[in-house]
This record gives structure tokens, sequence and C-alpha cells, in this order.
């Protein structure tokens, strides 16, 4: 079980993810559910799986990282949207209220996992809801239900029984950069290290990937 | 060999993300740091009661007003649904330096139209009781029926400008140091997020200012005033301006330095950004445009007397401020945005071309707007009865001929 705060045992739930980077075998099945799910504009993700290789030859590990909206519990997106546009409901979710958005873009610029994006449909900010249309009628979310090697586990962090509370007491896991403080619900077994942290030490050794504007 | 912390990590793929506040974001900075910057300047002898300064109290108070009529256009161009502004004064909250600016974009311009309009309330009195032509009549309308011209009610007029002086400076302070709690309030971007950042932006917000103002107050003492030429008196005031230059410079730079001294030492995120500020991809329009042209070359002209009094020099150095302070607000706004916080790399910026042609569309109405109402209203120092009035053409220089 993760470090709680207060807020959180407050809370009836807590919805959060689990995700088991050793099972995760990068097919982003979970990326093109969600987009189908979400009705998605093309160039734009709520969830996507980050793609590394680990360490120096011969040591080398591929690693699949996915990635979508972590719904921190202090986040700092809602913290500076001046309308109120960004918003967290009582289970921990972190949502975006479309029709009262107005696509300043602030929550863009101080979202540290580059979770958020305009959505050139609407003109709104976007991001992973955690599929709360789903969770309404007690469905899981779209990339939970699709992911071919069950390495997504959501559920309520807050409910002791649930499949998502077993496994973080049974693991250890990690969030994505934990020194913000941020406190992310989204946990990864076997993530560690410069995986979770930012890390640039390619920047000067020219081993970054240039990505154009588009993804391509 | 695992995976442990401090393995190298070759990214092989991820998604593109946008770079969120662009070049609108930028110039909107600019603008307010005008505002402010040239606020404080007409605060001078309105507020402390600096008497020599006071010819260019008005100057500057219509520049403090036009650009800021024209700064909030930006901020609405920017939004992805500009028609939906009007939340930004429904909604508010209370964590978010964006709701506080939208209050004090809607305060202090009020603030200072109410505290020109006292300011001149003298000048167009008088303009009303003398003049005939339509000047008379605007001056006039302009009074909206104060048209008093007793000792008595100038002196009022001078105490209710500083009341209103007293209450506008500390909100020149805020409209412009909200912006610098913008960026700097966003934990996740390294160069931004730093308590000197308000302060950053409001020395160099002061510095543009004070170039704009020597620009202007040399047109309006040239072109507009009742002598038609910049007197020696006027020549000296504006040196009296260009020699606190140097010293704004001097606090700007050590602020500047003093941020990137604690960024060499900072985190990860914030090192990179200054790595990248200083060798990186904004090299050039770092340490050239932005400490070069904007500091270290006018940190010169202004501070050797020589170069200061020649009039071509000031000029140059004046615009000079501008550059550089028009770059320093692109290379903290997108170079603060560089770094990919989900990656390994830089991002690219492409400006939208629509906010290239907005950017060009409001700088030529913020010039309309300036200059008209520079030339409308009574900005320079007016003679009533209007005894002394310049003969047209080149044969002005020299002494003041009577006309009839």
């Amino acid at each position: 079980m993760p470090e709680t705060t207060a807020t959180v045992e407050k809370r009836k739930k807590r919805y959060g993810m689990v995700i088991d980077l050793r099972k995760c075998a990068g097919c982003s099945a979970c990326t093109v559910a969600c987009s189908i799910e979400n009705n998605v504009p093309e160039g734009h993700f709520r969830t996507w799986v980050k793609e590394m290789e680990v360490g120096l030859f011969p040591d080398v590990k591929r690693i699949k990282l996915p990635r979508l909206c972590n719904h921190c519990e202090d986040p700092p997106c809602v913290k500076v949207c001046p309308v109120q546009a960004s918003w967290q409901n009582e289970d921990g979710v972190v949502l975006i209220d479309q029709d009262r958005c107005i696509g300043c873009k602030y929550c863009i610029a101080a979202c540290p996992y580059e979770a958020r994006f305009i959505n050139p449909e609407t003109n709104t900010a976007d991001k992973c809801s955690f599929c709360i249309h789903r969770l309404e009628v007690g469905q899981l979310p779209a990339c939970v239900t699709t992911c071919v090697g069950g390495a997504r586990i959501f559920g309520d962090v807050n409910d002791p029984e649930s499949e998502i509370s077993k496994v973080l007491s049974q693991y250890s896991v990690n969030v994505l950069k934990p020194d913000l403080g941020t406190q992310p619900f989204v946990f990864y077994i076997d993530g560690d290290g410069s995986l979770m942290a930012g890390d640039y030490s390619g920047l000067r050794l020219d081993h970054t990937i240039r990505l154009a504007p588009g993804g391509k | 060999m695992g995976i442990g912390p401090y393995i190298p990590v070759h990214y092989l793929y991820n998604v593109h993300h946008e770079i969120p506040f662009g070049y609108l974001i930028a110039i909107y900075f600019f603008y307010t740091g005008l505002s402010a910057g040239s606020f404080l300047m007409s605060a001078l002898s309105s507020v402390l009661g600096i008497k020599k300064f006071k010819p260019i109290a008005k100057v500057s108070g219509v520049m403090a007003l036009t650009l800021l009529a024209v700064a909030p256009l930006h901020l609405i161009a920017d939004l992805e649904r500009p028609l939906s502004f009007w939340r930004l004064f429904v909604y508010y909250n209370g964590s978010s330096a964006i709701s506080y600016g939208t209050i004090l974009l809607t305060i202090y311009p009020l603030m200072t139209l109410i505290y020109l309009w006292f300011m001149m309330r003298k000048d167009l009195a008088l303009g009303a009781k003398y003049l005939t032509n339509w000047r008379g009549k605007l001056y006039r309308l302009l009074t909206l029926g104060h048209l008093d011209t007793s000792e008595a009610s100038f002196e009022k007029d001078q105490k209710i400008v500083r009341t209103l002086g007293m209450i506008t400076v500390p909100l020149a302070f805020l409209v412009h140091g909200y912006t610098g709690f913008i960026l700097g309030n966003v934990q996740a971007r390294g160069l931004w997020n730093t308590a000197l950042m308000p302060y950053i932006f409001l020395m160099s917000a002061i510095v543009s200012g004070t170039g704009l103002l020597l620009l202007l107050v040399l047109f309006a003492e040239r072109f507009l005033s009742a002598e038609r030429r910049i007197t020696p008196e006027r020549r000296e005031l504006i040196d009296d301006i260009a020699k606190m230059m140097p010293w704004f410079i001097l606090v700007d730079g050590t602020l500047l330095i003093s941020h990137f001294i604690v960024l060499y030492f900072a985190g990860q995120n914030a090192h990179e950004t200054a790595w990248q500020m200083l060798y990186g991809h904004h090299q050039w329009s770092f340490l050239f445009d932005e400490v070069l042209i904007g500091l270290v070359l006018p940190m010169i002209i202004f501070s050797i007397p020589k170069l200061r009094k020649n009039l071509f020099m000031l000029i140059i150095g004046s615009f000079m401020t501008l550059y550089g302070v028009v770059y320093m607000r692109m290379n903290f706004v997108i170079g603060g945005q560089q770094l990919e916080l989900d990656g390994n790399g830089w991002k690219t910026y492409i400006p939208d071309p629509l906010h290239v042609k907005l950017i060009f569309t409001f700088a030529a109405l913020e010039i309309i707007l300036l200059f008209g109402l520079m030339f409308l209203l009574p900005i320079t120092e007016q003679r009533y009865p209007p005894l002394v009035q310049p003969l047209k053409g080149k044969d002005i220089k020299g002494t003041l001929t009577m006309e009839h």
C-alpha cells in the first residue's frame, strides 16, 4: 500500500491504476482502445506507450512505459485553472469540464507529465479521464479491459478487498517524478530510477530522437 | 547489471507534445511590462514628488494606458476559445495566477485612465477656455463638464493625482509581477519555478519601459510640443532619465545572473534548461540578442555621458533595450517549455502563422492608439493663453517668434 495522505483516506473511493511493466509487451492496444473509446483526434493521445532502451550494450533492456494522466492527489493542473474547469471528483479522478474550459493552456504548461493536450475538435484541454463514463456504469477503463498482458490493474485503492489494493500490498511500486509531491495514483511495478524521474542524460549526447510536430 | 537508477536511457518512441504558451504570451508580457514600467516613471513626479520629472508624467501615463489596452487582446487571441473569455470574470480560482491577472488587468487600466484624466484636467480645462479650434471643442468634451480653471481646483487635482498614483503604483507592480507568478508557479518547469521570476520580469519591464519612454518623450518634444523642438531643459531631463537606465540594467542583470547561478546548482530539469540557454539552441537568442544587445550595449551607451548625450546613440540604445526585452520574454516563455517533461529531448516551437499575424496587427493597433492619443491629448507642457505659436517649416530653430 503506498503512502496515503489524509485527503485520500477521507475519500470513500480512490481510483487508481497499477501498471505492471513486466507484463507490458508494448503492443499499444491500450492507445488504440482509448482513442476509439474517447474519440481522441488524430495525432493526440490520452494514453501512449513510450519505448526506451536502457543500459549499455551488452547489458541492454527494452522498456515499454505506458503513460496516461496520473490523476494526482495534489494536481498542479487543477490549481492553475483560472475558471475551475479542471477539477477533481470525489473519487480522486481529475476531470475537465469541457463546457467551461476556455483553452488558456495553463494546465498544459503546468502538468509535469505532459498528460494534457488541446483537442482540436472541441478547442479545449483534454486528457485521460479514467474513462469516467465507463466507471459510472460499473465498467473498467477501455485500456484496462483491452490490455493483452493484463498489465493494467484498475480499482479502488481505499477498498482493501479490491484487486489493486492486493497488488499494491504485494509489490513495491513507484510513481513518476515522486519528488514533485503531486502524489500520482498511477503506480508502476518494476519501474525504477531513471525511468520514473525525468532523465535528461542523453540531451547533450545527441541520443535523443527529434520529434516533429504531429508526432511523425 | 540490472536497471539501476543511473543507467542511460535511450528513447526509441515517444509521442509529440506541443508547446502550450507561444509568442502571443511572450509579447503580452512585453506589453504589460512596458505599461508597468512607464507608469512607474510617471509616478516619479506625481507620487514621489520629484518635480523635474513632471514633464514626462503625461506621456508615460498615455503610454501606460494604451499599452494595457492592447495587451489583453494577446491573451484573448491566445485562448483556444476566444469568445468564452468572459468566463474568466465569472469563475474564479484563488490559486491561479491567471485569475489574479483577470482582476488586475481590469482595475489597472481603469485606474490609469482616471489618474490620467485628473492629471490632464488642468490642460483640458484651459484648452477648452482658450482654444477656438477643434482641439478646444475636444478638450471641452473631455473635461466632462469640469471647466473650473481656478488655481485651487488645479491644486485639488494634483492631490487626487497623488492619491490615485499611490494606489496605482502597487497595481502597476502587481500587474506585471503577477505575470512572473504565472511562470514562477509552475513547478514542473525548471527555468520558471523561482521566486525571482516576478522581479526579473519587473526589472526588465522597467528597463524596456524607460527605453520606450525616452523615445516617446523625444518624439513628443520634437513634433508635438509648443516649441516643436527639443529644448536644452528637455535635453537635460532626458539625460536625467537616461542616467537611471544603467542602474535599472544593473539590477536586471544581477537578478538574471543570480537566477543562472542557482540554476547551475538546481535539479536536472532546471540545470538542463539553463544549459540550453547558455550553450544549446537558445544560446544565440539568449547571449547575443537578450544579453549583448539588450543589456550590455545599452549599459555601455547609457553609462558613458558622451554617448548618452548623443541623440542618435540615445535612440539606438533605447531601441536596443526594447529589442533585448522582447527576446527576454521569448527566451523565458518559449525556452522554459522546450525541455520535454516526458522524454529526453527538446521540443521545437513552430509559431502559428495566425498568431504571428495577430501580433503584427495588435502592434499596428498599438501604434495608432499611442500616437493618436499623443497627438490628441495635451501631453506636453502647454501655455495658456497660447501666446507663442511655432512657425511652420524648417526655420523653427533659435528664438520663438510670435505669430499673428
